[in-house]
């Protein structure tokens, strides 16, 4: 892994090691921000902000926190950016606070961020997990918001909150697609076209799924194993 | 041990330091997150009064207000606006009605209900520019009675609000609070008065109250279209200021009702009495009194159309040609805003004055048909009782 | 009054607003551990658990001690301490006096301190502004939510596991179009408290 050059840290969070859609972290925002682009745009960055911040901090802090404690310090560093970053927004862009909700909160809990912690910034140099943070910010935005389109575009018929006036005039619109089943629907059709496109090309998926997650030990694999399933 | 200390050492650290940064946070955004959330308020208040500019809540301990009102607020263009509370078909409805300067409503809305019907949806857009002295004439809803009436009511409370908050006063007491007021007012030895049963014929009396402590009665009497009350004192002198024609009109009506008494009628006595009279009594004046009861919707015949299976009992006095002299519903479990009309004195009062011929010409209510008709019919059969007991049948 | 509301609580957040099927919360072991039933049945108890006891040490610690000295946004943080300090507590304390329980409930106990239903369900009994038997009635229908859905998904998934799919769709593609309908099945609660409780 240390031989990784910069770009390549930073282009497999795209699709070779998307955070959505092949290592399956962080489900519950990618379900529940995904109705509108809006909500999911931000969402997206959001999570990258507190990604990269918390990347940033946990490797420089990488030499002085002592093993025992390394999760619950972990914690701390990525709930204090997110607390922070939901002031920032509630301040700054309240509209989109309302959108997120609860849900901004919970981005501590978000596998993506411990898992990127204790994956990668916690081995590796400020520059590498800077760009690792980049470039799975940018992979979970771009999955929320392949999501979001096809859910808000064919759900309610708008893109962005602006009404595409074909769809809707004309009924072609599906309105569950935009609820909860939709959402879950959306989700599994997607991961299938992942599977489909990217067969045979993409890494060995269990090392990056498990090794990363916190809870791994305790899910028995059982995410591990739905993953490897799908290949 | 040391790495023990260590680890303790190094995670207290690292807490201390995201406090700090969180505060520092904190202390930037507060009152930016602040002044948002008193806009989102403002606009909020908007919604009711366009023109509205700038809203400030109102300490609501300063004032006495009407019960229903949970907030209000005024607006820096003179008007104000008010969130209350109305009971309406189901749990409480929560409206918010704005009132400008001039005392005109200038939009309700309602912001939470579990109606069923949806007329609490676009009622407030009715109610727009109505004031206090016309918001009682704008109709409810069909249908829908109970909450629009509810709605109404509320909006009333915010007119009546913004005269408060305008410095004037207002009239926050119940129809039954002003009843009780008035009829203290023509005889204050009076107290706590309830009303009395008219079995007498009576010329132009439409009511009369008997005071609780037996310093008399009160009787209602019409003067150019006006209600007027008239106390009289236990013997039947009247009390109160009146003009000599009234004065005597009224004694001699007290006269009647003072010597009038009850005798009980053995119904059984007669084969063809109609099942549903319970009870009659025979006034010294030769009037029946009757006490029947009716099928509405909770006993329609054997048919139990409500959990509550209840007739509609009613006390009703007639000559012995079978005029109607009052009528009065005692009793009744019919729907609550639908059928409970028949309680109303409005509409048992339709029946006095008809007969045998005429009590069919009372109209029954759409939308409560099965009481309306049931009532009117239970009626039909007093009449034909009294007729069995003259020996006319 | 008082009883119907609790109860008008308690069952919209088993079915109406189910956690798992209609917010998405927890729902990566809905995913990963819904396989069997009886699995099922331990990590709802396991969860159901967690979070009464959650419930029951936060709401007092916002309420106590962060409204009062004006640091409600450390509500996070210290949520989220106070909830995986509390599933280590459980688990030693379940390992030494009911050895029993430990063994059946023990190894969901530390997955669920990453399960964002159990922060999610304390922070959200702040937000609502529920006192403090709400809250815990709160928690404890959105606990009961969440073992109804797991082990209503178990006994379908154990029949998808049989069935023939085609190859891109198996394992998460199907399970989450099989969630799908449980979730959608779910929407048919909607609108049952407000009318026939309320």
């Amino acid at each position: 892994m240390s031989k990784q050059n910069n770009m390549s840290i930073l282009l497999k969070g795209l699709l070779r090691e998307n955070p959505v859609f092949v290592l399956i972290l962080g489900t519950c925002p990618t379900l529940a921000t995904t109705s509108t682009v809006d909500g999911a745009l931000g969402m997206g960055l959001a999570t990258m902000a507190v990604l990269i911040c918390s990347n940033i901090v946990i490797s420089l802090l990488r030499k002085f926190i002592p093993d025992t404690v390394r999760i619950p310090c972990y914690i701390v560093v990525i709930a204090g950016f997110v607390t922070i970053v939901q002031m920032l927004i509630q301040a700054f862009i309240p509209d989109l606070y309302k959108t997120l909700g609860v849900y901004l909160a919970l981005i501590t809990v978000n596998c993506i961020i411990l898992g990127r912690a204790e994956m990668f910034a916690g081995k590796n140099s400020v520059g590498k997990s800077a760009l690792d943070g980049i470039g799975m910010g940018i992979g979970f935005t771009i999955a929320l918001l392949s999501m979001a389109i096809i859910r808000e575009v064919i759900g309610t018929g708008s893109f962005a909150g602006n009404e595409i006036s074909f769809l809707v005039e004309n009924g072609l619109t599906i309105g569950f697609l935009a609820k909860a089943p939709g959402g879950l629907l959306v989700y599994g059709l997607l991961i299938a076209v992942v599977n489909k496109i990217t067969k045979g090309k993409l890494i060995k998926k269990k090392e990056f799924s498990c090794a990363g997650c916190p809870s791994a030990e305790a899910c028995n694999g059982g995410c591990a194993e739905a993953v490897k399933e799908g290949e | 041990m040391k790495n023990y200390i260590k680890s303790i050492i190094s995670l207290t650290v690292i807490i201390a330091l995201v406090t700090v940064a969180l505060s520092v946070t904190n202390f930037v955004t507060a009152p930016i997150i602040e002044k948002n959330a008193g806009a989102a308020a403002n606009e909020a208040l908007l919604v009711v009064m366009p023109d509205g500019g700038d809203f400030t809540q109102v300490d609501m301990t300063q004032y006495t207000l009407p019960e229903s009102v949970i907030e209000a607020y005024t607006a820096s263009n003179g008007g104000c606006v008010v969130k209350l509370s109305a009971t309406g078909y189901g749990p409480d409805l929560i409206i918010m009605c704005g009132v400008d300067a001039d005392g005109n409503v200038t939009g309700a809305v309602c912001l939470s209900s579990n109606e069923t019907l949806g007329a609490e949806k676009t009622y407030g857009d009715t109610l727009k520019g109505a004031t206090i002295d016309t918001v009682e004439d704008i109709a409810t809803v069909s249908g829908a009675t109970m909450t629009t009436s509810a709605y109404r009511n509320a909006v009333k409370d915010a007119l009546n609000t913004a005269i408060i908050l305008g410095g004037g006063s207002a009239d926050l007491r119940s129809d039954e609070e002003i009843l009780q007021d008035n009829l203290k007012a023509a005889l204050p030895a009076g107290e706590n008065f309830t009303e009395v049963f008219i079995c007498e014929k009576l010329e132009n009396v439409s009511g009369i109250y008997e005071a609780e402590n037996g310093a008399g009665f009160v009787y209602v009497t019409t003067v150019n279209d006006e209600e007027l009350f008239v106390g009289v004192d236990a013997n039947g002198t009247v009390v109160s200021e009146a003009t000599d024609d009234v004065k005597a009109n009224i004694e001699a009506a007290a006269k009647i009702m003072l010597s009038t008494s009850l005798k009980e009628i053995d119904i059984s006595k007669y084969a063809d009495m109609p099942s549903n009279v319970e009870k009659a009594y025979k006034t010294n004046s030769g009037n029946y009194v009757l006490e029947i009861h009716a099928s509405g919707f909770g006993k329609n015949g054997d048919n139990y159309y409500n959990p509550s299976g209840e007739y509609i009992y009613i006390k009703i006095a007639l000559t012995n040609k079978g005029e109607i002299i009052s009528c009065q519903t005692t009793k009744q479990a019919e729907t609550d805003g639908v059928g409970s009309i028949c309680k109303d004195k409005e509409f048992s009062s339709q029946y006095v004055g008809k007969d045998e011929t005429t009590y069919t010409d009372v109209d029954i209510v759409a939308g409560v048909t099965l009481t309306t008709k049931g009532y009117q019919k239970g009626i039909g059969q007093a009449i034909k009782a009294v007729k069995i007991m003259e020996g006319v049948a | 009054m008082e009883v119907k509301a609790l109860i008008i609580i308690l069952m919209s957040s088993v079915l109406v607003d189910n956690y798992v099927l209609n917010r998405f919360l927890g729902i990566c072991p809905f995913l990963g551990v819904s396989k069997k039933v009886n699995q099922s049945v331990g990590m709802g108890a396991a969860v159901i658990f967690v979070m009464l006891v959650a419930t029951a040490v936060t709401w007092p610690i916002q309420t106590f001690i962060l409204n009062p000295l004006n640091m409600g946004y450390m509500q996070t943080i210290a949520f989220i301490l106070i909830i995986a300090t509390l599933v280590q507590f459980i688990e030693i304390f379940l390992k030494k006096v009911i050895p029993a329980l430990h063994k059946s409930l023990g190894v969901y106990l530390p997955l669920i301190t990453t399960n964002c239903a159990v922060l999610g369900v304390t922070i959200n009994n702040i937000t609502d502004g529920y006192n403090f038997l709400e809250s815990m009635i709160s928690s404890l229908g959105v606990g009961l939510g969440f073992l109804l859905a797991m082990v209503l998904f178990s006994g379908m998934r154990s029949r998808i596991e049989e069935s023939e799919v085609p190859e891109s769709f198996k394992g998460l593609p199907v399970t989450l179009v099989a969630a799908s309908f449980i979730s959608m099945a779910f929407f048919g609660f909607a609108g049952i408290v407000e009318n026939i409780l309320a």
